[in-house]
């Protein structure tokens, strides 16, 4: 059982002489048996990362450690890490059985504990049927069963899972998601996941960092990063259907302040809480989960008038979507199925307390307070 | 232009793989119909054969009623959209939205093309880009394009593949619901294939589900989702998926899910259409119709251990074992489960589904005759 650090983690790259920062002083400390996502979109660094905590990728600067062993130095195979590729990489003439223990007849350990070993991990992953098979037999799912499997028989320290889901398709990549959570709650090793799904990230993890170009936005648990983002780049990432984010000027109107939108097809007041943080004449972007929006049929103070652009009824939920700008749209999503065709007049209010404003030049939370975050 | 669309016993083959095995179907004129399926239903073989791309090798194809099989692709006035648009980057989208009418088949005047060009871009709302470059475009502005240049023809027909499957969830959501608000202005034929179900609910009128080359059900999205055909049906559409259960049926006619809970009455109207000699019955219920609780509540209430939690967001799925199954239910995230936790969880009876013989609902408003043609059931 380890703690994983990153401290200070830089890697530089240099095209052109140019030089590229593709990760950017990253400090990271897993706990005991965590389970981290490093979350992020392509080329943010967090492949890169990964690679450097396996060692098949040098540290520029800072330091990785396990625990208390600085571990920068060390080759991989003395690392004490256990790596599940995306793309699986199994040698495909050899059984599975094979492909799993090909690393312990390598280091000529006993035939009896090999053997014992293989049983016990495939009895964990639930793939005791296939160790006679050959790689090309299986299925996507079984595939990346006999990969972690492989991962795991080293008893590694940390293991490392990199986009292990991203080659397996709907129904199989949420089983799979499910028997991996289930997997490191029974297994309880220092776990670190690349993934460039927040789905996936939000699912699986204890806490996410969140990267954005090489440089860490927030790190946090599920909870905190989709109630609490710290900056609206975290905010747009995280959540499906994505947070409504649109721009608004605040504006003073008989003694109360007023946000508009930019064609003020809406306008609402200032909730008290924001009150002493907007000033005047300013430009803010507004952000609302489609879920914090609701439709009430009785008169409210705060409520808004609107008209519905385009109606959905999904079986499980319904969603509305109101034009709000060219090219922007705000979605509500509700449980309720309603009546509503395109045109209808409906009364919306957004909950206050689940509102989001940021500043539109750095992107970050205002009224920032309780959220415990790292921003550069 | 009035465009209905038949489709009798039209099977396909590749070699020895049946791609297509006795379709038929009716697309009715102005219907946006949903062609649904997971990969490899043989969903895109269709659309080709109502393209002109393939020919079948057996069944017919009419078009208002007229066969058609042997009509020439370019002489069908089919329009197909494509996954990624296929613009023309360097052009302007007056003139990406002008190339088909310049192409040598039609060959329009300027005026006719400008005429034109302009009724198609007001209609998509669009026509205030006309002078834009493509690559100066956002993604939704780049599908009205794609749509705009197909809408140009006055096709009687069109064939969208997947237009919006490669774009990522968030785009997804967004581009729908564009789709959604074009789609009502269109008034055309359109035949649409994906295997998204929440753009088959969201946007067909009509949904015909394809797997391995045959037909599932077609209906409204209403009928798939609350009446699907069978298990299939069912658990392609909502997520997470639907929990199937085999129950037992005991001699005077209630339903036993679990050994350890009370024996439960069957709701009548599933009793009535309950065959006399059935000792079991598999029970379809989604997963937010799953009430859980810390405590035992009653007697329908069973204990159960957490596999899985997981959180998307303000829901999480939470996975339970049960005698070695997994049941799925959707709860609110804030619930923050651990492993092997106890939970007790009631089935909702009231809003299950009941799959007989063959996994076929017995509430399927979908049945097919001998000759695998649709009968409606009132």
């Amino acid at each position: 059982m380890a703690k994983l650090i990153l401290d200070n983690l830089h890697k530089t790259y240099y095209k052109n002489k140019e030089p590229i920062h593709a990760v950017s002083d990253l400090n990271i400390e897993t706990n005991d048996g965590e389970f981290v996502a490093l979350l992020g979109p392509s080329g943010c660094g967090k492949s890169t990362t990964l690679r450097m905590i396996a060692g098949l990728e040098g540290v520029t600067s800072g330091n990785i450690r396990i625990g208390d062993h600085k571990i920068n130095d060390l080759h991989p195979k003395d690392r004490n890490i256990g790596l599940a590729f995306e793309n699986y990489a199994m040698y495909p003439p050899l059984s599975v059985y094979e492909n799993i223990s090909f690393n312990m007849r390598a280091k000529n350990v006993p035939r009896q504990k090999i053997k014992k070993q293989v049983e016990k991990i495939s009895d964990l992953l639930d793939i005791k049927d296939l160790l006679h098979m050959n790689p090309s037999a299986l299925s996507g799912g079984q595939k990346q069963r006999v990969n972690i499997a492989r991962a795991l028989i080293r008893r590694p320290e940390v293991l490392l899972l990199d986009e292990p889901l991203s080659h397996l398709d709907g129904k199989v990549r949420h089983k799979m998601r499910t028997e991996i959570k289930h997997l490191h709650n029974e297994i309880k090793c220092t776990t670190i996941i690349v993934t460039h799904d927040q789905l996936e990230a939000m699912a699986l993890a204890d806490r996410i960092a969140i990267i954005k170009d090489g440089v860490l936005q927030q790190f946090g648990t599920p909870l905190e990063v989709f109630n609490h983002p710290v900056n609206e780049f975290v905010a747009g990432f995280i959540g499906e259907p994505p947070m409504n984010i649109f721009s608004v000027f605040t504006k003073f109107k008989d003694g109360n302040i007023y946000f508009t939108s930019k064609n003020e097809k809406l306008q609402f007041k200032v909730p008290d809480k924001y009150v002493e943080f907007v000033q005047e004449g300013k430009e803010y972007h507004f952000g609302i989960r489609p879920t914090d929006i609701s439709v009430i049929t009785d008169d409210h103070p705060d409520s808004i008038d609107t008209n519905v652009t385009v109606f959905e009824n999904l079986g499980e939920e319904s969603r509305i979507h109101i034009k709000i700008e060219e090219d922007n749209i705000l979605s509500i999503v509700s449980e309720e199925i309603y009546p509503f065709d395109t045109g209808d007049h409906i009364k919306i209010k957004f909950d206050t307390d689940r509102i989001h404003i940021f500043d539109i030049e750095t992107g970050g939370r205002i009224e920032n307070t309780k959220v415990t975050a790292i921003l550069s | 232009m009035v465009a209905d669309i038949t489709l009798k016993s039209i099977s396909k083959k590749f070699k020895n793989n049946t791609a297509l095995a006795n379709i038929n179907l009716t697309v009715r004129d102005k219907e946006f119909f949903v062609i649904f399926g997971p990969a490899g239903a043989g969903k895109t073989t269709l659309l080709n054969v109502i393209a002109g791309l393939y020919l079948p090798e057996y069944g017919n194809l009419y078009l208002n009623g007229v066969y058609f099989n042997y009509v020439e692709p370019e002489d069908r006035n089919i329009a197909m959209v494509f996954e990624d648009y296929a613009l023309y980057p360097h052009f302007t989208v007056f003139e990406n939205i002008a190339s088909p009418l310049k192409s040598p088949k039609y060959k329009e005047s300027k005026a006719v093309i400008e005429k034109e060009v302009t009724r198609v871009a007001r209609i998509l709302k669009i026509d205030h880009l006309l002078e834009r470059n493509i690559s100066e475009l956002s993604n939704g502005q780049r599908q009205r394009v794609g749509l705009g240049r197909a809408l140009v023809r006055t096709p009687n027909v069109f064939l969208m593949d997947e237009p919006i499957t490669h774009l990522d969830a968030k785009l997804r959501h967004q581009m729908r619901a564009e789709l959604k608000e074009m789609q009502k202005n269109l008034d055309t034929t359109t035949i649409y294939v994906t295997h998204d179900y929440l753009e088959a609910l969201s946007l067909g009128d009509e949904i015909a589900i394809l797997n391995e080359g045959k037909i599932e059900q077609i209906g409204t999205p209403d009928d798939i989702y609350f009446y699907p055909h069978n298990e299939f049906v069912a658990s392609s559409f909502g997520e997470p998926e639907i929990n199937f259960f085999d129950a037992l049926v005991t001699d005077d006619k209630q339903l036993s899910i679990f050994e350890e809970a009370k024996i439960q009455d069957i709701p009548d109207i599933v009793k009535n259409k309950l065959d006399t000699s059935a000792r079991s019955i598999r029970v379809g219920i989604r997963p937010k119709d799953i009430k859980y609780s810390f405590v035992k509540e009653n007697d329908y209430s069973v204990e159960c251990s957490v596999y899985s939690f997981e959180p998307l967001g303000a829901k999480a799925v939470l996975t339970v074992e049960k005698n070695g199954n997994q049941i799925r239910l959707v709860v609110p995230s804030i619930l923050q489960m651990d492993m092997d936790q106890h939970v007790y969880i009631e089935l909702d009876i009231n809003k299950a589904m009941f799959f007989g013989p063959e996994k076929i609902n017995l509430f399927s408003k979908f049945l097919k005759d001998a000759k695998g043609e649709v009968i409606w059931q009132s």
